[in-house]
């Protein structure tokens, strides 16, 4: 038998007043892999994320769906357990690594009291480590660092004592969400390389959220493209981004700006915008702005499929008109 | 030879820092620190670099919302500095900014209709019916139906909130937009909607452009040339084809390697 996946979501839902934000949502995570999910604002990635650490707001529910984490449910386990994983076997990262330290309490401190949570780390063991894990995530004078306050520290220096206070209980999954937003671009790629070398340490599963095409390329293995709720494909990098099998993905990937596009053209623009959740179409929720829509697009929902190379899926009932309609 | 529309010459915004308990100036930030470049009409100077670069001050000094400490800004030749308050009005109408965040740069409580005649209002330009005329126009020209005058903000999504500002910039015709961030905070998708907006207005009405970003792509596909700052000064300038060719300065070259491209290289 093999090794079940770190994290298996399987048709996850996820419902504000009645609407569907998540919509059916499936993917697995391996042991060492990173998975980005990509997607414009309001596709429902990060309520996904935050479904699967039962973190969702008041407002906000799961309907259908199991989360299991290296094998076992959590999804329906007593909430007194499930806060015993996060931290501990699930570490999170947030755009805004300011707000989501202490601004009271010396940085150094908060790594070891994340440290102490697990409880079995002698105290004498403590301050060592602390350091130590100060120095993997590349801050050069720790002890002084460690001393420091929030608001001593730059943006950059704050996501990695972020890094850093996640890392440190070793969690099998690390859910990252837009970690590097908030960034200057050479801190991004720091932050990037720090979470690269961090997996690869500790093989942990990845779930990298972005918006940003050129982090998906850069730091992940493989990508779950999502609009208005679904996943609308999924792969191996590489091939999606070679090969796209949905239109979406497809029009996505050839409206970014690149550094060897032709200069002040048009850019092949995707008309219209993301729908308002409350008009959501009915059948694929792209036939709005899809120049391949026929009238099965409008009333039949397409469901994942294979397409292509192995472990490339997309949702689209014209995935086979693509490279001849689509065609730059 | 045309005159440029902006001339910065040498330009200095530095900053006091107050210490000590009487408050006694101790320090400065030079925010900006010996920046030139001329902008022509029609053309598109980028100023681009990360946070604290800045750039904004001088997008803003531009504008006249920040005075120089040493330097000149010079509008079609003549020195903001030495302007009288008529001459200041006069350029006022002469160059717009439009902003990264377009929800708080409109009235929430302001129909679209009134947002965009609001400058000819200020400026006493035409009568109601000349205005609400201009307004229509000016809906058209940005790509934004009819039907939205007479709505709020808030029923409008980012893109749209951000044509509704552009219309609003464009009420005064103006020769110069200021563009900070413009389409930084805006999705994909719809960021490319309104890069193609800012080309085909340019083509069109023969706008100039200084378009401030920290997005090195987003700035090499609109721009002819470019400005990197870096701590307040400019360590590399060119035309963008020749800059974006063979980068010469150090920490460009880092900015640039630093930007994640959507191909797949591994």
């Amino acid at each position: 038998m093999t090794t079940p996946p770190v994290l298996s979501v399987q048709d996850l839902r996820v419902e504000i007043a009645g609407q569907p934000v998540v919509d059916g949502v499936t993917f697995d995570i391996a042991a060492g892999e990173t998975l980005a999910v990509v997607g414009e604002s309001g596709c429902g990635k990060s309520m996904a994320s935050l479904g699967i650490i039962r973190l969702l707001p008041d407002v906000a529910r799961q309907t259908t769906g199991q989360v299991m984490l290296e094998g076992a449910r959590i999804d329906t386990l007593p909430e007194r357990r499930m806060n015993g994983l996060r931290g501990a076997r699930i570490g999170m990262i947030f755009q805004e690594p300011v707000a989501s330290l202490d601004p009271l309490m010396p940085v150094g401190k908060q790594i070891a009291e994340a440290l102490a949570l697990d409880g079995a780390v002698p105290t004498a063991e403590v301050q060592p480590r602390m350091l130590e894990m100060l120095e993997r995530v590349g801050i050069d004078r720790p002890e002084l660092r460690a001393r420091q306050y929030p608001f001593e520290l730059s943006g950059g220096m704050c996501q990695r004592i972020m890094i850093a206070m996640t890392m440190i209980r070793r969690p099998v999954l690390l859910i990252a969400d837009e970690p590097t937003t908030a960034l200057d671009v050479t801190i991004q790629k720091q932050i990037l390389d720090l979470m690269a070398k961090m997996r690869h340490d500790t093989g942990a599963a990845v779930m990298l959220i972005t918006h940003d095409m050129g982090v998906v390329a850069e730091s992940a293995d493989r990508v779950a493209v999502m609009y208005a709720g679904r996943v609308v494909e999924t792969g191996p990098v590489a091939q999606v981004f070679a090969r796209p099998r949905h239109p979406y993905t497809t029009m996505l990937l050839r409206t970014i700006p690149r550094l060897d596009g032709t200069r002040k053209v048009p850019l092949p623009a995707i008309p219209g915008a993301v729908p308002d959740i409350r008009s959501w179409p009915k059948g694929c929720r792209f036939n709005t702005r899809c120049p391949l829509a026929t009238e099965q697009c409008r009333s039949a929902v397409p469901l994942l499929e294979p397409s292509g190379s192995p472990g490339h899926a997309s949702a689209c009932w014209n995935r086979d008109r693509i490279e001849t309609e689509l065609a730059p | 030879m045309t005159t440029p529309i902006v001339s910065v010459r040498d330009l200095k915004v530095h900053f006091p820092i107050r210490g000590g308990v009487l408050g006694r100036v101790t320090d400065h930030v030079r925010a900006v620190d010996g920046v030139s470049f001329d902008l022509y009409p029609g053309r598109t100077v980028a100023i681009v670099g990360e946070s604290g670069s800045g750039k904004s001050t001088t997008g803003y000094a531009v504008m006249g919302m920040e005075t120089p400490t040493a330097g000149q800004v010079l509008i079609d030749g003549k020195d903001r500095a030495t302007m009288t308050a008529a001459e200041a009005r006069a350029v006022t109408r002469r160059l717009q900014i439009v902003f990264q965040d377009p929800a708080s740069a409109l009235n929430p409580r302001m129909r679209v209709r009134d947002c965009i005649a609001e400058p000819l209002e200020i400026h006493r330009i035409g009568t109601a019916a000349s205005r609400a005329a201009r307004v229509q126009e000016l809906l058209d020209l940005v790509g934004l139906p009819a039907s939205a005058l007479d709505r709020l903000p808030r029923e409008f999504s980012g893109g749209q909130k951000q044509r509704i500002v552009i219309a609003r910039a464009l009420a005064l015709n103006p020769e110069v937009i200021v563009c900070d961030e413009a389409v930084s905070a805006l999705d994909v998708s719809i960021q490319s909607q309104i890069l193609n907006l800012l080309l085909a207005l340019q083509a069109r009405l023969g706008l100039a452009y200084l378009f401030i970003s920290h997005d090195l792509s987003v700035v090499r596909h609109i721009s002819d040339e470019i400005v990197v700052m870096h701590r307040g000064r400019v360590v590399e300038a060119g035309p963008t084809d020749q800059l974006f060719a063979a980068t010469r300065d150090p920490y460009t070259q880092r900015l640039l390697a630093a930007v994640p491209r959507p191909e797949v290289r591994r």
